[in-house]
């Protein structure tokens, strides 16, 4: 079959640079026929001309067609299964905010290499069987409680499934069973360490040495903070449910990136908007094509996903490539005066401005066939000191650092704290009235 | 020195009667509102005898609110005394960033409001020519 199942992956997490393109050329050589089998990829081959047995090496990947998420919902339910049910062994889903979710399959083999993936970023992480480790997200559909339970439990970690919510009962396992590795969201793990220190409990004193933290964004304050308060060390995870789920990229000790298995994806980075490849180390579109999955390979699957990769050679030894922090996604891209802004590269500067509420807003109008831009940001209500002077000075600060940022002049209004939509939740930051 | 109540808002239509409606509730009087505008926001600058609780019935209604020091200087009601505060000012080479006049009491009392870098040594040249800087306006 070729998708064979290897318990350590040892042989792929160490390649070289020749073994790793000889392996993706064959792989995905492999992954194309498989992908044919579904009524989905077979139509779609068939449509645009393309014979799988034309696909001879990685380098043809540019042959094959783009895979979105809406591909996905319209092939819902099977459309892209490519074996006998019987061999399915278990399913995912990701629910999407237009009503029909997304579902992705597995067969025995395709668990297990997602358990060995899993168990390989545990390890790269510094994690052994002899820690104790507890997995503080949620199980189901969801794919990121079963997919770090499968790579503890083969790596041999004591797993505590611990699931999410019931701080209290949380505290009380991590303590009285000497849990030394979580997973958990930022967020969550923030609001553990507030608790145990609301209640006289110092989280330093807890055996926990690692921390796997994803599944939402977060700031490398919020990691520097969540390591201060623990005294662990907190390591970045990037999964999405398309591809698995979490254990498609992790960072190593060097805390610089995550290295993605390239063993199992094969990587592209894209700019979204010409779908060709961007210059090295620029930001654009991650582009993942599976390369060890039988069930549902995907071809060329648009993430949506910002980030730039990081070529240059990671003293920790492994060769595959490392992602830079995501920057956004490419959904939120605008494009203002013919230049690309994501609204991630505001935000940036808005945080360094210690006087501003966390709360803004992107307005796009049109005047004499110009974009322009303004943006709306909140006065904290401490940070007003009475002086006219001060406030025009910040803001003329601010206005010269989004300048620099995104290479235009923005106008930049100062409104009244509270009079802008809520941080929290899917708040409107673009209001595009061009 | 004194402590002027300064609000911050965005300069839109219904801000002046909001703030007057609140202080008016709650019994405070208006010496002095004055509209410092950028175009975009806007600041007010109020003097009042209460500014302390000017602060809080503005604050507790969710408004921006800092209290803001300056030099309030007696004007007694007599030719010639503004033109010694001013020659005073100069000759003390004092930068004044903004002023303004206020009668408390007509025909009897009135302030001379002054902003500047150095409130102390404003205060000091008032004093150098009989003047009396205030800290109460009761």
């Amino acid at each position: 079959m070729g998708f064979v199942e290897d318990r350590v992956g040892s042989r792929y997490e160490w390649m070289s640079a020749d073994e790793l393109a000889d392996h993706q050329s064959k792989a995905l050589v492999r992954s194309v026929a498989q992908a044919a089998k579904s009524p989905w990829y077979s139509q779609k081959f068939a449509e645009l001309g393309i014979e799988p047995a034309d696909i001879v090496s990685r380098d043809d990947v540019t042959k094959l067609p783009f895979t979105t998420k809406e591909d996905l919902r319209l092939s819902y339910p099977m459309g892209m299964l490519t074996v006998d049910r019987e061999l399915v062994v278990r399913m995912h889903t990701s629910s999407g905010t237009t009503g029909r979710p997304t579902a992705i399959f597995h067969t025995r083999e395709d668990i297990d290499c997602w358990a060995e993936l899993m168990a390989r970023c545990l390890a790269m992480a510094g994690a052994t069987a002899s820690d104790v480790f507890q997995n503080m997200t949620g199980y189901g559909l969801f794919t990121g409680g079963l997919g770090l339970h499968y790579g503890a439990e083969r790596l041999g970690m004591w797993v505590i499934p611990a699931g999410a919510g019931n701080t209290a009962r949380q505290i009380m396992l991590i303590r009285d069973f000497g849990v030394t590795c979580i997973h958990a969201t930022p967020s969550y793990a923030m609001h553990v360490a507030e608790r145990m220190l609301q209640e006289g409990d110092d989280p330093k004193n807890l055996r926990l040495r690692l921390a796997f933290l994803g599944a939402e964004p977060y700031t490398e304050e919020m990691r520097l903070k969540l390591q201060d308060i623990y005294g662990f060390k907190a390591f970045n995870s990037y999964g999405l449910s398309e591809m698995n789920g979490p254990g498609v990229a992790f960072e190593c000790p060097e805390q610089n990136g995550m290295h993605i298995w390239e063993d199992a994806y094969l990587v592209e980075v894209l700019n979204p908007e010409t779908l060709q490849p961007v210059g090295e180390g620029e930001v654009g579109e991650l582009v993942l094509t599976t390369l060890r999955r039988r069930a549902m390979p995907i071809i060329r699957y648009r993430t949506r996903d910002l980030t730039r990769l990081i070529t240059s050679d990671c003293p920790c030894g492994r060769r595959h490539v490392r992602l830079g922090r995501m920057v956004g996604r490419s959904d939120d891209m605008l494009i203002v005066r013919g230049v690309n802004v994501f609204p991630s590269q505001i935000e940036e500067v808005l945080m360094r401005h210690e006087w501003l509420g966390g709360n803004y807003v992107i307005h796009l109008t049109r005047a004499e066939a110009l974009d322009q831009m303004t943006v709306k940001v909140e006065i904290a209500r401490d940070a007003f000191d009475g002086s006219m002077e001060s406030l025009r000075h910040r803001r003329a600060e601010l206005h010269k650092q989004l300048k620099e940022q995104i290479g235009f002049s923005a106008q930049v209004d100062v409104v009244e704290p509270g009079s802008l939509p809520a941080s929290e939740g899917k708040a409107k930051r673009v209001i595009d009235e061009r | 020195m004194y402590n002027e109540v300064r609000v911050f808002v965005e300069n839109k239509p219904g801000k002046m009667s909001k703030v007057t409606s609140l202080l008016g509730k709650a019994g405070i009087d208006l010496l002095s509102l004055d509209l410092a505008d950028d175009g975009q926001f806007g600041v007010f600058k109020i003097l009042t005898a209460e500014p302390e609780r000017a602060k809080e019935v503005l604050s507790a209604a969710n408004m921006t609110v800092a209290l803001y020091k300056v030099a309030v200087i007696e004007i007694p009601d007599e030719p010639g005394v503004l033109v010694k505060l001013a020659e005073a000012l100069e000759a003390a080479n004092l930068n004044v960033t903004d002023a303004y006049g206020c009668i408390i009491e007509r025909g009897r009392r009135a302030v001379f409001v002054v902003k500047g870098d150095n409130l102390e040594a404003i205060e000091d040249a008032a004093r150098s020519v009989g003047l009396r800087p205030l800290d109460s306006l009761d």
